[in-house]
């Protein structure tokens, strides 16, 4: 499974990578420093395209919104599902993002445990349902 | 006082004067008659009297011609002669001077002819007896010619008598007409100076009357307008009157003060004025008052003013047209000099802005305090977890006794962080108020917290609640708040009984609610059976981060208490605890319920 994770943020980058490390799960895990490098990698020729891609939404040079905008805007990239991962889990940011089509929404847990099970449910998600039946009530992914 | 009315007044004083004069020339015109009258019925008197003498003369002239004719006869003088002779003269004369005198009398005129037929014949048998004195034997003749001379008197006398009767009968009609004018005019003109006098005294009465009622309108006017003299003087305004009839501007006296000028120290003019207005302001006034009469001017307009000393001052002016008689043509201005509140508007403006500057950095300080905070906090959280995961079995006894001081207190920090977090957002910015059953608010709360409850075994009665227009969520924070309290400093072996109720009250019956808007709250109480407080204690408790109790023995951030508080000031109303050890708490919360 090829997932890819765009955000500024060194440590949050490498919980993450450990985390996929540590779930019995076959993943490659891709990232992207800020919104404007994970454009680049998006729309460059040849690239392989994430099965998931997971968004910080607060990046320098360009945020997870409006990479999430652009994506939707673009024909081969708006099928890919989008997890917003964010700090904030603030009304207008869920709000926000659930409208402009992001399928499901994380707040960045504070635990390395609650990690590991919010991606291995992401992952484990049937997309097919979760984009099509668009749920504002299970949107934000808590355990 | 009423103009209507009083012009009224004048109206109805001056048709009495008309009426009143009208009689006085009807007297006058009557006077004059009768006046008239009574000369014309003396000249008549003296008329019919000179006739009569006239008559009387004549027949006397003719007497006087007989007697000399007979003297002549006895005596044979000629001498005799010469009252006959003078006689038929005189008679002529008289005749003429009848003549005239009985122009316009036809009657008397018809008689005068037969009188002077009557005294022709008579000089004729006189004439005739003179002729027969002097012839021989004609005593027989004489005789009888004057025996017939004496019968022709007798018809003349009879006939002079005739028409003095005719002019004594006359004279009496006359006489008698006039006395019945005259009788009856002399009461009419009484009575007309009786009912003229009547009215005269009428209309001094009413004059009287007016005069006094004038005089106190005059001193209730004298007195209003002393006194909007000085409401003026206190109350820095002003008013300006424009006649757009004559096109004349009055000022009050204070304009001219307002202007820092004596008052009445220059002509009303619209210029006058301009002079004193601000440079770049003359034209919101002078192009303002030039609209006034298309009536669609808006007011208030404000602008300034540099007084005659120099000082700016901040006018404001308001204006109306005031109705004189039907069409609008007097348009009162009332200027006020709003320096002070303008500086002091400016001054809130400042204070308001600076406020709202504070308030900025607040919430500034908040989102980094929480939010930037809670961002390392996270990593921190995080690294200790994977550390426990992957490294905690390496570790020694007292490495891993440090470890664990180290995840509680970050674990603190974060709760510390996430309360703060709720207390700033806890306002009423945004909040919608609506109208909730406080009972439903209640059982949700009751759900969200039915784990604790039944841990800890507790009991919690409730009144029936009323319908109140809240924030429903803040009041669910505000219930599960305290009942959480109640839970959570419950005595531990004696399980919890909160007894939640209500009761509407009358916020006069509470001093402790301090005046304000409303008058009729919601009364709740919470009424527990925990371990109490020190009454001491009842206002700090409501302090952010106040806390009675060592976290070791009950945990908590200490911001609790400050959110209920601060939601039930959102709500305009108020909470108090009350407090006594080892008994219990009691807190009491007053919404409104208008």
């Amino acid at each position: 499974m090829y997932i890819m994770l765009a955000d500024d943020d060194e440590d949050d980058r490498l919980f993450f990578k450990e985390a996929f490390e540590a779930i019995k799960i076959f993943t490659i895990v891709k990232s992207a420093n800020d919104g404007v490098e994970l454009m680049e990698y998006l729309s460059g020729n040849g690239n392989t395209l994430p099965d998931i891609l997971f968004l910080d939404l607060n990046m320098p040079r360009k945020s997870g919104m409006e990479c999430l905008m652009d994506i939707k805007r673009m024909d081969h990239l708006k099928e890919i599902p989008i997890a917003i991962y964010s700090t904030s889990a603030s009304e207008q940011d869920i709000e926000n993002t659930f409208v402009k089509g992001a399928n499901i929404y994380i707040k960045k847990p504070n635990d390395f445990g609650k990690l590991k099970k919010l991606l291995e449910e992401v992952i484990k998600m049937n997309w097919h349902y979760q984009t099509s039946g668009l749920n504002r009530d299970s949107f934000l992914l808590s355990l | 006082m009423n103009i209507r009315s009083a012009l009224s007044v004048s109206f109805l004083l001056r048709l009495v004067f008309i009426m009143a004069m009208f009689m006085l020339l009807f007297i006058i015109g009557i006077s004059f008659k009768h006046t008239d009258s009574l000369s014309k019925s003396s000249e008549f008197l003296v008329h019919s009297y000179k006739i009569q003498l006239e008559l009387e003369q004549l027949l006397s002239t003719i007497k006087d011609a007989e007697s000399g004719q007979r003297g002549f006869i006895i005596n044979n003088d000629s001498i005799f002669l010469k009252p006959y002779k003078n006689g038929l003269k005189k008679v002529n004369v008289l005749f003429e001077s009848l003549k005239g005198m009985t122009a316009s009398q036809v009657q008397q005129r018809a008689n005068l002819e037969d009188l002077r037929h009557l005294i022709n014949m008579r000089f004729t048998y006189l004439t005739n007896s003179l002729a027969l004195i002097s012839v021989a034997g004609g005593n027989q003749l004489l005789g009888e010619n004057m025996l017939k001379g004496n019968a022709k008197m007798d018809s003349i006398r009879l006939q002079i008598n005739k028409m003095a009767d005719l002019e004594i009968s006359s004279f009496k009609k006359h006489q008698e007409k006039y006395n019945k004018e005259i009788s009856f005019t002399p009461l009419i003109t009484l009575l007309m100076l009786l009912f003229s006098v009547l009215v005269f005294i009428l209309a001094f009465i009413k004059i009287n009357k007016d005069l006094t009622v004038l005089k106190n309108s005059n001193e209730k006017l004298l007195i209003s307008t002393e006194s909007i003299k000085h409401a003026e003087k206190i109350g820095e305004f002003c008013t300006s009157i424009w006649d757009l009839k004559t096109n004349k501007i009055f000022f009050s006296d204070n304009l001219y003060r307002l202007l820092g000028c004596e008052p009445h120290s220059f002509e009303p003019t619209l210029e006058n004025y301009l002079k004193f207005v601000h440079p770049e302001d003359r034209k919101i006034v002078g192009v303002k008052i030039e609209d006034i009469l298309d009536k669609h001017s808006t007011y208030p307009r404000y602008y300034r003013i540099i007084r005659k000393d120099g000082q700016e001052r901040y006018f404001k002016a308001v204006g109306k047209f005031i109705a004189e008689d039907s069409e609008n043509n007097m348009h009162l201005n009332v200027m006020e000099d709003i320096t002070k509140q303008h500086w002091n508007s400016l001054n809130l403006k400042e204070r308001n802005r600076e406020l709202e500057q504070s308030n900025k950095e607040l919430a500034y300080f908040n989102q980094v305090a929480s939010h930037d905070l809670q961002e390392p906090l996270r990593k921190i959280q995080t690294i200790i977890s994977i550390i426990k995961e992957r490294e905690f079995t390496n570790m020694t006894e007292t490495g891993m006794d440090y470890f664990i001081r180290i995840q509680t207190s970050v674990s603190r920090m974060r709760k510390l962080i996430d309360d703060l977090l709720l207390f700033s957002r806890t306002n009423k910015i945004d909040k919608t108020f609506e109208q909730s059953d406080l009972n439903l608010i209640l059982n949700n709360t009751l759900l969200e917290l039915s784990a604790l409850i039944e841990e800890k075994n507790a009991v919690i009665q409730s009144d029936q609640l009323p319908l109140l227009k809240v924030i429903p969520f803040q009041i669910n924070q505000l219930f599960q708040n305290l009942l959480s309290n109640s839970l959570k400093y419950s005595k531990p072996d004696i399980a919890p009984v909160i007894k939640v109720e209500y009761e509407r009250i009358l916020a006069d019956d509470y001093p402790a609610l301090k005046i304000n808007a409303n008058k009729i709250y919601g009364k709740i109480t919470l009424t527990d059976n925990g371990i109490g407080f020190e009454q001491h204690y009842a206002e700090q408790i409501f302090d952010v981060f106040k806390r009675l109790h060592t976290f070791s023995k009950y945990q908590g951030t200490g911001i609790g208490l400050s959110i209920c508080k601060k939601i039930v000031e959102n709500h305009s109303g108020y909470i108090f605890a009350e407090g006594k050890p080892g008994i219990g708490a009691v807190f009491t919360i007053f919404l409104p319920a208008e």
